[in-house]
């Protein structure tokens, strides 16, 4: 049991000295609000919210989980109440255009409070997770009557939203997808089996509104034959009052998991259960992938959360854990807190400086899609969604495998005391391992990035960031400062490595497409760190101008330094898995299946 | 330079608060007088007289200031102000409440909860919760002042032969009036707001010595009780009770953790509490690492013992 | 019934103020600040009165620096009808707030002003019932109840060992203590809608107040570290340190 505080003064920098929060508050749909002005207060509230509703509940989560009653699933105790709360406060609809009852605000503002919410209850931050994507593909893809009559409800946190896609033989390939459905007047009856499906049933909310990948009778066989179906718990009336249960559609279990348990994971049995089409025949994968983009991106910032929730746990016992003698005290004098020992400030460092190179590229990321949205420039627009898309594989692999990480360096901090289950370090680590899965594995990632972001384009995008970093290692160069000129130093090769690997994925693809492939998680990984390595060296830059200054010298200073350590400690792996990817997928490809 | 100091009493006899405010006042210098006032206060006069080192005691007996009623007392203690440098008071509720109220007729500061007295008109008190200490230098003619009575010893209650005097009353203000108090129970108070918990662990062995060492001593000071994850796990209290990591977090003023080891679980519960008190017969326990005062000692003599002897 | 609510920013609860290691202040300079919790407590019990029909109007108000704007957001955003800044770099002593505040009834008229018992930083506990005095009005201190009725209320008041019941006279200063209720969390909608409520920025001198300190405030320090443990060797030493030196028992 761990307690959280949201780390603002980190976010508030990161929005507004690096993600740029004045251009996108300028952008013209947003220019209204007053996003600079209401920020501070928005993250501070959220904060609060996330601290003192959410955070207290995660061990009970843990502990209690969610629980399958005659069909029904029984959430955790206090999860229905603070959901309501959640939803009473607004922070449902905080994203939703105005028009259907949310407040209009850009996604540099909701990344903070989505980190909020995953760090203090990454179980129960999946259901207004969910919920925004269904929302979010209903808002593209549904019919007028659709958009009318479920949308304000799920905004307003009243009705909540799942994405039903894996089956039992269509997972990471969804080409399987066996569920059909069948015309029966102005609305289909569909029928098979979902599994997987991440907070399917719950008490939290009046009625839960499902989106469905189902084949039709005729449809040809693959992705193009794959159509998207809403399917409410309840039906619905055409004055959005609730009618009959859906009885058609029931949960028929729950998984046992490692870890979020406090979020019940579904197999939900459809058979004669009632759904209506959404958006056109056939389309449905395409448009699945509206949301799935998005949930991709969210994913990203929960490996940045759970690093965050497992750091603050870890932190907090470093300094409260007396635990042996100073490495120049004398043995009989006083002991100290392990914060103390030098491997212990290695692993913190470790994770602090992941955690905040993270936090950077996740709300820099925020920024080109607001700017991807909404600038009224369709050249500007285009490059930021290059940019944009670039970016999702390596951000939701990246950042979910760090959290992998970064939670289990929390656990090593807490010793024997983190394999204890009382402590809260376990659960975090347990939590975590979930986001390296889920919205696509890692290596389906790192095969979307390596397969088709970077080969479509030839390489176009990649070599624009390359092109951005070097700016940055020229600043570097003339800002001055030995802080400043060890990074600029590192942070070259890490550019380096970064340009060497991707002219070799682009050169070897045609070839030997295999090798690419099993290079492909490397070559993630790699332009994670080195984007990470950018982004902290913007950091510095910053830190270095505020200091001159004398504003706030205490974070200011500790950002310089936690900056300068991300480039001598994080950034030469970079480096070495240059040295990998370059030396190709050969070996790792050789033995046959019968040597293993 | 003479000080009043304002009794804090319940018409029968002076409190406790008010000898170390009296205390307080002698570190100042000068004439040291009382003021009671109250209705039918006469007993808590002649008690206030008898204290070491005051010389006199003014009475205003009156039924406007039953119940110390601010709106009625302040105008009182403005006017009598008028002869002295220093107005004192004890920071209890009752002073608490009109005492800033008197300041301001008077048009001056107040020094709220000095506990250290550096000169006629220097004083020391705390502020953020007690975490940062700060010196209070007062240029007004009067300083009001109201006392931490922790921070300084009672003077004596007997001794004094201070002569009583009777002032004339104020007039009822008419702004407001009693209705009723309750005061509350002394039943055992609630874990986490108890000034004094008394925690148990396993070394008590079993359920019945748990409550039949634990109680007495709790009774006695009025604590709360409280126990390790341990020994709630062996069943020897329930659940409710038990402080630590997966517990409840207490902080009261005094701690006393009996037969507990000081796993830093339950540390994690309780180490903010201001004293703590360590009985293990095991002296490499590591509650020993946290406590103020520890005894090497079986429970099961030193508990009983120590029950009788508080 | 119009309300005034007193509303002072200052560090946040959860900071663990140091004093600065020259002494002349308290370690505070980046420190995150926050509403008084006494006083979000007052601006809820404000709010709670407006929506069961009792009170009108809510005005929210401030004193200090430019920044206490954010805190009269806060108290906007849960639920304050509009604002007042007095703006000085001032140090503000209670004397000070309780004149500043007494000149804002007077422009405001309102039927009662609430505000926290103390607050976090000072703690001196001194303001309402100073404002009380100043404007010759009743005052329920330390309330942890509140039932306004026709020109007077009923207060219940925390006192040392127990609750007590008075009836004052309205208009009356009402200074409440944590228990009187539970804040509510800020909805996002409100967060939005405060900025455009009402907040008017006036100085000190605009309303003829003289805010300079009585007291003068130095050698901030540290209180003494708590002494490394002892062991007694018995029980009777264990009762007597218990007694004499922590004064506990």
């Amino acid at each position: 049991m761990t307690v959280y505080a949201a780390p603002l003064r980190d976010m508030k920098f990161v929005i507004k000295e690096l993600a740029g929060l004045e251009e996108v508050a300028a952008l013209p749909d947003y220019q209204d609000l007053g996003v600079t002005d209401v920020a501070d207060a928005i993250l501070e509230e959220a904060g609060k919210f996330a601290a003192e509703v959410l955070a207290p509940l995660n061990w009970t989560g843990d502990q209690d989980g969610a629980r399958l009653e005659n069909g029904q699933v029984i959430s955790t105790p206090g999860f229905a109440d603070a959901y309501k709360q959640f939803a009473e406060g607004g922070w449902n609809g905080l994203g939703a255009p105005a028009e259907l009852g949310g407040q209009g605000l850009p996604e540099i503002i909701n990344t903070p409070t989505y980190e909020m919410w995953n760090a203090s209850n990454m179980s129960f931050a999946l259901a207004p997770l969910l919920c925004a994507g269904a929302t979010e593909c209903l808002k593209h893809h549904g019919t007028e009557e659709q958009k009318t009559v479920y949308l304000p409800r799920m905004v307003a946190g009243e009705w909540a939203g799942t994405m039903d896609l894996t089956e039992p033989a269509a997972g990471s390939d969804l080409s399987n997808v066996k569920t059909r459905a069948t015309p029966a007047g102005d609305r289909y009856l569909l029928n098979g089996q979902k599994i997987f499906i991440t907070w399917g049933d719950h008490d939290m909310t009046d009625n839960i509104i499902h989106l469905v990948l189902a084949r039709l009778p005729d449809a040809p066989e693959g992705v193009k034959g794959i159509s998207l179906f809403l399917a409410p718990k309840f039906l619905v009336n055409p004055d959005g009052s609730l009618g009959a249960r859906n009885s058609g559609l029931t949960c028929i279990s729950i998984e046992h998991k490692l870890g979020i348990h406090g979020s019940a994971t579904c197999t939900l049995a459809y058979e004669d259960a009632i759904g209506y089409l959404v958006g056109k025949p056939n389309q449905g994968l395409m448009q699945m992938f509206t949301m799935m983009n998005e949930a991709r991106l969210k994913v990203g910032v929960q490996g940045l959360a759970i690093s965050e929730r497992g750091y603050q746990a870890a932190l907090a016992y470093a300094k409260e854990r007396v635990q042996g003698y100073p490495m120049k005290g004398a043995r009989g004098g006083d002991r100290v807190t392990i914060i103390n020992h030098p491997d212990i400030r290695r692993m913190l460092m470790t994770m602090k400086s992941q955690i905040e190179a993270m936090r950077a590229l996740n709300y820099v990321i925020a920024m080109h899609m607001d700017i991807a949205g909404h600038h009224p420039d369709p050249a500007t627009r285009k490059a930021h969604q290059a940019r944009l898309d670039l970016l999702i594989p390596v951000t939701k692999g990246w950042c979910s495998e760090l959290g992998n990480e970064v939670t289990s360096t929390g656990v090593q901090i807490f010793g024997g005391m983190g394999f204890v289950e009382e402590t809260g370090a376990a659960q975090h680590y347990r939590d975590a391992r979930i986001a390296a899965i889920y919205e696509g594995t890692t290596g389906i990632q790192a095969a979307d990035l390596a397969g088709r972001k970077l080969v479509m384009d030839k390489g176009q995008a990649m070599l624009d960031l390359i092109a951005d970093m070097h700016k940055v290692e020229e600043q570097l160069g003339k800002a001055g400062g030995d802080d400043l000129a060890v990074i600029e130093a590192f942070l070259g090769q890490g550019i380096e490595a970064l340009n060497g690997a991707t002219q070799w994925m682009l050169a070897t693809i045609a070839q030997d497409a295999s090798s690419v492939m099993a290079m492909s998680v490397n070559y993630l990984m790699l332009v994670g760190y080195v984007c990470g390595g950018w982004q902290m060296a913007r950091a510095a830059l910053v830190a270095q101008q505020k200091l001159a200054a004398g504003d706030d010298p205490e974070f200011h200073e500790a950002k310089l330094i936690t900056a300068r350590f991300y480039a001598e400690q994080i950034l030469p792996k970079a480096t070495a898995l240059m040295s990998a990817i370059k030396a190709g997928g050969r070996s790792t490809l050789a033995l046959a299946e019968g040597q293993f | 330079m003479s000080v009043l100091v304002i009794a804090e009493h319940d018409n029968a006899s002076i409190k406790k608060a008010t000898l170390n405010t009296v205390t307080a006042a002698g570190k100042i210098g000068g004439d040291i007088h009382i003021l009671v006032a109250g209705k039918d206060c006469d007993g808590a006069a002649q008690t206030a007289a008898k204290v070491a080192g005051v010389s006199k005691v003014l009475v205003a007996d009156a039924p406007q200031y039953n119940h110390e009623l601010a709106e009625n007392i302040a105008p009182l203690v403005a006017k009598l102000a008028a002869g002295y440098s220093h107005v004192l008071a004890p920071a209890t509720t009752m002073c608490k409440n009109f005492m800033p109220r008197v300041a301001a007729l008077l048009d001056v500061a107040q020094i709220s909860e000095i506990i250290a007295v550096e000169s006629a008109d220097t004083f020391v008190r705390p502020i953020y919760a007690g975490n940062v200490l700060v010196t209070a230098k007062s240029s007004d003619p009067i300083k009001v002042i109201t006392v931490r009575g922790t921070s300084f010893d009672a003077a004596p209650a007997e001794g004094g032969s201070a002569a009583v005097e009777a002032v004339d009353p104020t007039p009822e203000a008419g702004l407001s009036s009693y209705v009723s108090q309750e005061l509350t129970k002394s039943e055992r108070p609630e874990l986490t707001a108890a000034r004094i918990v008394v925690s148990g662990g396993r070394a008590l062995g079993s359920y019945e010595e748990f409550h039949k060492q634990l109680e007495p001593l709790a009774d006695k000071l009025g604590a709360a009780i409280g126990a390790t994850r341990a020994a709630v796990d062996a069943g020897y209290a329930p659940n409710d009770y038990q402080v630590g990591q997966t517990g409840k977090v207490v902080a009261p003023e005094l701690y006393i953790g009996i037969g507990l080891s000081g796993a830093i679980q339950h540390l994690a519960g309780m180490k903010d509490s201001k004293v703590i008190v360590a009985i293990n017969k095991d002296e490499e326990a590591p509650i020993f690492q946290v406590s103020d005062y520890g005894l090497v000692a079986d429970l099961f003599t030193a508990v009983p013992e120590l029950t009788k002897a508080i | 019934m119009k309300l005034l609510v007193a509303v002072k920013r200052v560090v946040d609860y959860n900071v663990n103020v140091r004093s600065k290691s020259d002494g002349t202040g308290p370690d505070i300079a980046n420190a995150k600040m926050s509403m008084n919790p006494f006083d979000e407590v007052a601006i809820e019990e404000a709010v709670r009165l407006k929506e069961a029909g009792k009170a009108t109007e809510i005005v929210a108000v401030s004193m200090g620096l430019k920044a206490c704007e954010e805190t009269i957001r806060t108290a906007m955003a849960m639920g304050a009808d509009r604002g007042i800044l007095v703006e000085t770099d001032a140090q503000l002593q209670p004397l000070a707030v309780a004149k500043v505040l007494k000149a804002l009834v007077a422009k405001e008229q309102p039927q009662a002003v609430l505000l926290g018992k103390q607050a976090i930083d000072d703690d001196c506990n001194q303001t309402g019932q100073m404002l009380a005095a100043l404007l010759g009005w009743a005052q329920g201190t330390f309330l942890s109840k509140l039932e306004v009725g026709d020109g007077k209320a009923i207060v219940i008041r925390e006192v040392d060992g127990g609750l007590e019941t008075d009836e004052i006279k309205l208009p009356a200063v009402l200074t409440v203590d944590l228990r009187l209720n539970e804040p509510r969390f800020v909805k996002l909608p409100n967060i939005m809608k405060a900025k455009k409520k009402p907040l008017e920025v006036i100085k000190p001198a605009d309303l003829g107040v003289d805010v300079d300190p009585r007291l003068a405030y130095s050698n901030f320090r540290d209180p003494p570290k708590r002494q490394a443990g002892i062991k007694v060797k018995t029980v009777a030493e264990l009762v007597e340190k218990l007694k004499n030196e922590a004064k506990v028992i």
